[in-house]
């Protein structure tokens, strides 16, 4: 039941002046706001407090309880990671074009372009003896021995058997492979071969210095087994001449691999000159 | 179901012998509660809810009680925290503020408890007065019409969640009754 309140009756006109008040206060606040000046005075309030009150990625109560807000949040973080990349993708594709510019300005012998060809792995071995994968490309696809293998991360391997329909590629993490290498940021050269820890190790420094840490390691091109600058993994550690490298390969997939041709530079004699050819041809005559 | 009804029982006995100030701090606990869900993003399924204006259900219940000034506070502050969003500081609270006094005004003037015509159209109009301010105050702002079709959701939200918690928003005074026989 309603309770009766006699002091109502005495403290009436002066609720209803507060009230009068308030409501004149309000719209004088109101009125205020119209001022550009004073309502750039009162922006930051407002910015603090839509900040704290209105973060658009807040999730609601019923997305906490269903899980969605987790889903939406990963989604928008992709997404911006998404818009992220195409800059740099553009970027890339810009900084391409310029390049191929310039070597065609200095009329440069780059890498070879050639058959590539996108190979599904049937079969991975890696036992005691060799680190091997088998792609089901061979010899009918343009596959020759030679080869190197890539995939989205990195470098994989080293064709070094090739069937009519296969072909096997060593793996960088076998003992017995061996990559020359060098330090994207040092620019010190090795060779690296597969540990048995699943890391690479290098040796064979021809340079003083040490490799630095997180450095990206990258092929260097040299004996043409590999072209230029093919990633491979990244300085783990570096104790003197004792240096590990996390194989870049390792954090892709490795369902499907890229087998690109390497370019193979033979020795002078394998081309001999015109006025070789001839000395050669008066010789034969005499 | 015997136990569940004795602690509804219970829970109506204990709002009865409630003092004003108890019914006033739960009445505000429950505006904050609403109202920061509200703060979250509102949608189920998919689909955006429409929120309630819990100021104006509460300006409406305590509205019915008399004039008092610890509602009058507390309406204009919740003014001001709606008014975070985007609104004009002030604009909300003007609109709680004057949906209290049309609800305290025209509970004085008629016996709103024993007329369910009158109990029925009370919210209902004052509600609307005070949606339609709300509106109003968006439309001078921004210098042209706002949106209808938010407001008349929200109104509707309101007037439902009004229908369900106004008992929360009773004081449960009548000032200017006189207590004693009512022969």
């Amino acid at each position: 039941m309603p309770r009766a309140s006699g002091k109502g009756y005495r403290q009436r006109p002066l609720r209803r002046y507060g009230f009068i008040i308030a409501v004149a206060g309000i719209l004088a606040l109101l009125l205020l706001q119209t001022s550009p000046r004073i309502n750039e005075g009162v922006a930051p309030i407002r910015t603090a407090a839509s900040d704290q009150l209105f973060h658009a990625t807040r999730p609601s109560l019923i997305d906490q309880l269903s899980g969605a807000s987790a889903k939406d949040r990963r989604i928008l973080e992709l997404e911006a990671r998404v818009r992220e990349l195409a800059q740099y993708k553009a970027l890339a594709l810009t900084m391409a074009e310029r390049l191929e510019v310039y070597e065609e300005i200095l009329n440069m012998q780059g890498e070879p372009g050639g058959a590539e060809v996108t190979a599904r792995i049937m079969a991975e071995t890696n036992g005691p003896f060799a680190e091997a994968l088998l792609a089901n490309a061979g010899t009918t696809n343009g596959v020759q021995d030679g080869y190197y293998a890539e995939n989205d991360r990195g470098l994989v391997g080293r064709v070094v058997q090739v069937g009519q329909r296969s072909s096997r590629i060593l793996k960088i993490t076998d003992f017995n492979s061996r990559v020359p290498v060098m330090g994207e940021a040092s620019g010190l050269r090795a060779i690296m071969f597969g540990g048995r820890d699943g890391l690479g190790r290098l040796t064979d420094f021809p340079e003083q210095g040490a490799f630095l840490p997180n450095e990206r390691i990258l092929t260097s091109g040299e004996g043409g087994l590999f072209p230029r600058g093919v990633v491979v993994g990244y300085v783990r550690e570096s104790d003197n001449k004792d240096v590990r490298v996390d194989l870049a390969m390792l954090t892709g997939q490795l369902s499907y691999v890229r087998l690109k041709p390497t370019i193979r530079v033979l020795p002078p004699e394998a081309f001999p000159s015109e006025t070789e050819l001839a000395e050669l041809s008066e010789d034969d005559e005499s | 179901m015997m136990g569940l009804s004795g602690f509804a029982d219970g829970m109506v006995l204990r709002w009865e012998a409630a003092r004003p100030r108890t019914r006033l701090a739960i009445g505000v606990l429950l505006v904050i509660a609403v109202g920061m869900v509200g703060l979250t993003p509102r949608s189920l399924f998919g689909l955006p809810l429409a929120w309630p204006y819990l100021g104006l259900i509460a300006a409406v219940g305590w509205g019915r009680s008399g004039m008092a000034f610890g509602p009058m506070a507390l309406l204009l502050l919740f003014g001001f925290a709606q008014d975070a969003s985007q609104a004009p500081w002030g604009s909300h609270g003007l609109a709680n503020l004057l949906t209290y006094g049309l609800s305290a005004a025209v509970s004085q003037m008629a016996d709103t408890e024993r007329s369910p015509l009158l109990s029925f159209v009370l919210p209902v109009v004052t509600l609307f007065f005070g949606i339609t301010l709300v509106w109003l105050v968006a439309s001078i702002s921004s210098g042209h019409f706002g949106r209808v079709t938010p407001m008349l959701t929200a109104y509707f939200a309101t007037l439902v969640v009004h229908m369900v918690i106004a008992p929360l928003f009773d004081l449960g005074i009548r000032r200017g009754v006189q207590g004693g026989s009512t022969a």
